[in-house]
């Protein structure tokens, strides 16, 4: 492949539990990243994206696999000798060195003179905006301070590639909307490939080039954002990434026929989706994506819910068997009561079929 | 040595304090006695308890040294303790003996005529003999070595690689000037030309061990094969060690003597008299010595004791080395400190 | 009726001290003040203990030699048993911490429940005597000891560490490595691992790690084991004793001589408290070291 720069090649890795189980962090994991993007592993907690990137920093070995970079076969390497650096998590700062310091370290290891090193630590800091902040000592900067270093140390080494594991998730929400801005920015000016690992879909979504998806050590869907977002693959994805109404059906030949609650015409149904002549189906619809229509929509419910949330009102409706949400614009639109039975339906094309 | 020092730093804090370490001063039928280790046959105490419904309650100390220390801080309540000839001499100048007549009680007449008038005790008022012996040298004779010993001076200039010497100051220097020609009656000289001939002597000699714990214990095992050591260990050797051979030095060796004594202010007096009168006893005495290994000076013990001890050589010193045996010093201070003067500077160089 | 409770929740009255503040100064207090002042006494004319009159002779004699020939001449034998209290000591601690170090990363790498056995085993010879196990490594380094034998059976027929400055410091060594063990281990326990993986991926192998990043971390436990370790060693005479054939004296051997066979108090005192002041200044060095990095060093 011409544009593979980070190649993951089959790569396993299992865990014993201390109760004596196998744990299949990783199962037959393969993957292309590319030079220069800004690349997302998202999943739950467990589902392999941490073990990945270890691995791929030379943290964690795996037990089979390969993987290369720019050509060049890593997995065997140590971690010091790999062109990658990591942002961990809980930054890792040295405490008894000077932010300064912090950042040299991994230059002095490169054996690079003190003037060319004096510069990169200033480059770096003033990269983070952290200029003059060289001399103090990491417990006298605040939280978002902390990270700055962090990313700060690993850039100074000019890596090939740069891996970030949930670096943003100590920090509070403005900050840490703050700082997905600032990282984006970093990355493209800088133009190295950034390996970004979350659990925040909304992360993963505002930052990366494509994402991958991870479940049970393997990916589920690997594509930009915008593709996962109108397009998951299954019930999983699509409810795991933005927030998803999961409609059990049974198929007929006008469209879903949905228990208690109405029916979804094949007409609001993406055109790329199949749907069958029968049998019983999940369909996904997003919440903003339900549009409350005085008596003549196709499904209908009782209101139990409406949440004012600032930018929408998010209204449960109760349709029965189950229960949905529909995002309404705050503004300009009526919006029920409680109590109320409404009818409302799925815009045109917006509905998918998604396999459970 | 660790206790030894750990009960003089308790001593210190005592005497200061005005505390004092009493054994539970009671009126019962009870006798308090402290021991050296292992130097009382326990059934020989059980039978004494049998006989005369006394009980006795036994501690132990490990020097004269200690003895000293706890007695002089205070620590009454023992009613029996068996200090050596020069601590007796100093205990009875210091009023920490009681005067109890010992010649005058019923098996006093016991006491070996040569050992009445004793420098320590003259018409023996204060003190029954106990066991005696000397200090001298003993070999194993797979030591190749054994046959150039004949004196101190041989010993102190030996290029044996298993030589062992007793950590005490008093022996090892009394010996180093015996070594240079100074005569047994003589060990109290004030002559510093022949403590500094001693020292120059005792400073060109390296042993493997300066150690008086254990030390029956590595001739046993194999570590020295020749040692300044008691003859009663000797004597105890020889199950193991048949012909281990004691040397009589040429040059005289020391001869001591432990006693029997009751501290002044002891709770249980009469028992005391008792237990003391009981041990000179010729058959009682008799059982201590078949149990310590060493001779004693009780008149007509010989006839109880094991012969294996009567025709030991280490114990009962033949007729042609008694010549050479004397008295082991006690000096005045003066003379003390430069026993310590050079026993300090030949450890400090080793 | 309500009492007003006065002073901070949790905060113990000032009151209940004092029966602690009372109980170390009769244990330490009033014995280092009959110290000092014995130091300054003479000896008694026979017999233990000192006759009440002053005198400066104990410390002219720490280091003024009357020779036996009546010349004075500096005596440098006190300087050297000194000398060589200091050198075992040093070599002690130096041992401890090499043996520590190891042993108690691995310990505070393990999960807690194997930890809480570990440090409970690391404790374990508390439960026995000194003497006794002392006693114990006496037999297994003896040249007739598990040691001697294997060093025949491989072949050095002239093995022998037995009643040598070397069994000195083994003694030492084993009957102090807990105490420099213990405070390592809470260091380490302490010390966050991702820091150690950081410095991996930042390029720094194996050593450089340690050097860089892990010591410093533990710097403050290695030097509060280092004043556990080498001033209580500088006090030791049992090891000297037992071990080192009683010819390694150490500065203890000579102060318990003179309260025993000796029978010069003054002296012994004297020596107690130079050994004090000594002691004294160390722990003072060691303070303006762990100043010097800026470590949080407990214990002293």
């Amino acid at each position: 492949m011409t544009n593979s720069f980070l190649n993951i090649a089959n790569v396993s890795k299992a865990f014993t539990t201390p109760e004596g189980g196998t744990v299949h962090a990783l199962d037959d994991v393969s993957l292309d990243i590319r030079e220069g993007e800004f690349f997302v592993m998202l999943g739950p907690s467990g589902c392999g994206k941490t073990t990945l990137l270890r691995s791929i920093a030379g943290l964690e070995y795996p037990d089979s696999g390969v993987i290369t970079l720019d050509g060049q076969r890593i997995d065997d390497l140590p971690a010091y000798s790999r062109p990658v650096n990591t942002v961990f998590q809980s930054y890792a700062l040295f405490p008894h060195m000077t932010v300064g310091q912090n950042i040299a370290f991994g230059l002095e290891m490169e054996g690079i003179n003190k003037t060319e090193t004096a510069k990169r630590v200033s480059d770096a800091l003033d990269q983070v905006s952290l200029s003059g902040l060289d001399k103090r000592k990491p417990s006298q900067l605040s939280g978002g301070q902390q990270q700055r270093v962090a990313l700060a140390r690993a850039l100074a080494k000019q890596p090939k590639v740069l891996l970030l594991d949930e670096p943003l998730s100590a920090l509070d929400l403005k900050l840490r909307r703050g700082m997905q801005i600032e990282l984006k920015r970093l990355q493209q000016q800088t133009g190295i490939t950034f390996v970004f690992v979350t659990h925040d879909q909304e992360e993963a979504m505002s930052m990366g080039d494509r994402i991958a998806v991870f479940k049970d050590g393997k990916i589920v869907q690997l594509d930009t954002p915008q593709e996962i977002y109108r397009r998951p693959v299954n019930s999983f994805v699509a409810d795991f990434i933005g927030e998803t109404n999961l409609l059990d059906g049974i198929a007929t030949a006008d469209g879903v026929q949905v228990p208690g609650g109405g029916f979804i015409a094949r007409s609001v149904i993406a055109s790329d989706c199949v749907v069958p002549a029968s049998g019983s189906v999940t369909i996904a619809i997003r919440p903003e994506d339900l549009k409350i229509s005085d008596g003549s929509g196709s499904l209908k419910g009782i209101v139990r819910d409406v949440i004012f949330t600032g930018e929408t009102v998010r209204v449960h409706i109760d349709l029965g068997t189950t229960e949905v949400v529909a995002h309404l614009p705050s503004y300009g639109v009526r919006v029920p009561d409680r109590g109320e039975t409404v009818s409302f339906s799925p815009l045109d094309q917006s509905a998918r079929t998604v396999a459970s | 040595m660790l206790r030894s020092a750990l009960s003089a730093i308790l001593a210190l804090t005592m005497t200061a304090c005005g505390g004092s370490s009493d054994p539970v001063a009671t009126t019962s039928n009870e006798l308090h006695v402290f021991n050296w280790t292992d130097y009382i046959d326990p059934n020989e105490v059980k039978r004494f308890e049998n006989e005369t419904g006394i009980k006795v309650i036994l501690d132990v100390y490990d020097s004269n040294e200690t003895l000293l220390a706890k007695i002089q801080s205070g620590a009454t309540g023992y009613d029996i303790i068996f200090p050596a000839d020069y601590m007796a001499e100093q205990m009875r100048e210091l009023n920490l003996l009681e005067p109890i007549d010992v010649a005058k009680l019923p098996n006093g007449k016991n006491i070996m005529p040569s050992m009445m008038d004793v420098y320590w005790d003259p018409g023996r008022v204060y003190t029954a003999p106990y066991m005696y012996g000397t200090t001298a040298i003993a070999c194993n004779p797979i030591d190749t070595y054994c046959p150039t010993i004949k004196s101190w001076h041989d010993f102190f200039t030996t290029k044996d690689p298993k030589v062992s010497v007793l950590k005490d100051e008093m022996e090892v220097v009394s010996a180093a000037l015996r070594a240079v020609g100074v005569a047994g009656n003589d060990l109290c000289t004030t002559d510093k030309t022949k403590f500094q001939a001693a020292e120059d002597l005792l400073l060109g000699f390296k042993p493997a061990i300066i150690e008086s714990d254990g030390a029956t214990e590595r001739m046993l095992n194999g570590t020295n094969t020749l040692e300044h050591t008691w003859n009663g260990e000797v004597h105890r050797m020889r199950p193991q060690i048949p012909d281990m051979i004691y040397i009589y030095p040429t040059d005289g060796a020391n001869l001591w003597a432990d006693n029997i004594a009751v501290p002044v202010g002891a709770p249980h007096l009469e028992n005391a008299k008792t237990f003391i009168n009981w041990l000179m006893d010729p058959k009682n005495i008799a059982a201590e010595s078949n149990f310590t290994g060493y001779d004693n000076n009780i008149v007509g013990s010989d006839a109880f004791m094991d012969k294996s001890i009567r025709q030991d050589p280490a114990v009962i010193p033949p007729a042609d080395v008694v010549s050479r045996l004397s008295p082991a010093p006690n000096c005045p201070q003066e003379v003390r400190d430069m026993y310590t003067q050079v026993f300090t500077t030949w450890t400090s160089s080793q | 009726m309500s009492k007003i409770v006065r002073g901070r929740p949790g905060q113990t009255s000032p009151w209940l001290a004092i029966p602690t503040i009372a109980y170390l100064f009769l244990t330490i207090g009033i014995p280092l003040f009959i110290t000092v002042v014995y130091s300054f006494l003479q000896r008694a004319k026979i017999g233990m203990g000192v006759t009440w009159h002053f005198s400066p002779k104990a410390y002219k004699d720490l280091f003024i030699l009357e020779n036996l020939d009546g010349t004075t001449t500096f005596d440098t034998r006190y300087v050297k048993v000194l000398w060589h209290s200091f050198q075992y000591s040093a070599v002690t601690t130096v041992a401890t911490v090499v043996l520590s170090i190891p042993i108690a990363m691995w310990i505070a790498t393990r999960n807690e429940s194997t930890r809480n056995i570990l440090v409970a085993a690391v404790t374990l010879p508390f439960w026995i005597s000194i003497l006794i196990r002392t006693y114990g490594l006496r037999q297994i380094i003896d040249d007739n000891g598990p040691i001697g034998w294997i060093a025949h059976k491989l072949g050095y027929e002239n093995f022998h560490i037995i009643y040598t400055p070397i069994a000195t410091m083994i003694g030492l060594t084993y009957v102090f490595l807990p105490f420099m063990i213990l405070p390592i281990y809470a260091s380490a326990e302490r010390f966050d691992f991702r820091l150690a993986e950081a410095a991996y991926d930042l390029g720094a192998k194996r050593w450089t790690v340690f050097r860089r990043i892990v010591f410093p971390s533990i710097r403050p436990g290695v030097i509060a084991g280092i004043a556990l370790v080498f001033i209580p060693a500088l006090g030791s005479f049992l090891q000297s004793d037992m071990l080192g054939g009683g010819k390694t004296n150490m500065i203890a051997n000579v102060i318990a001589l003179n309260f025993t066979q000796a029978r010069n108090w003054p002296f012994g005192c004297a020596l107690s408290v130079l050994l004090i002041l000594l002691t004294l200044l160390l722990v003072q060095a060691i303070r303006l070291i762990s100043k010097k990095f800026g470590d949080q060093v407990s214990l002293v």
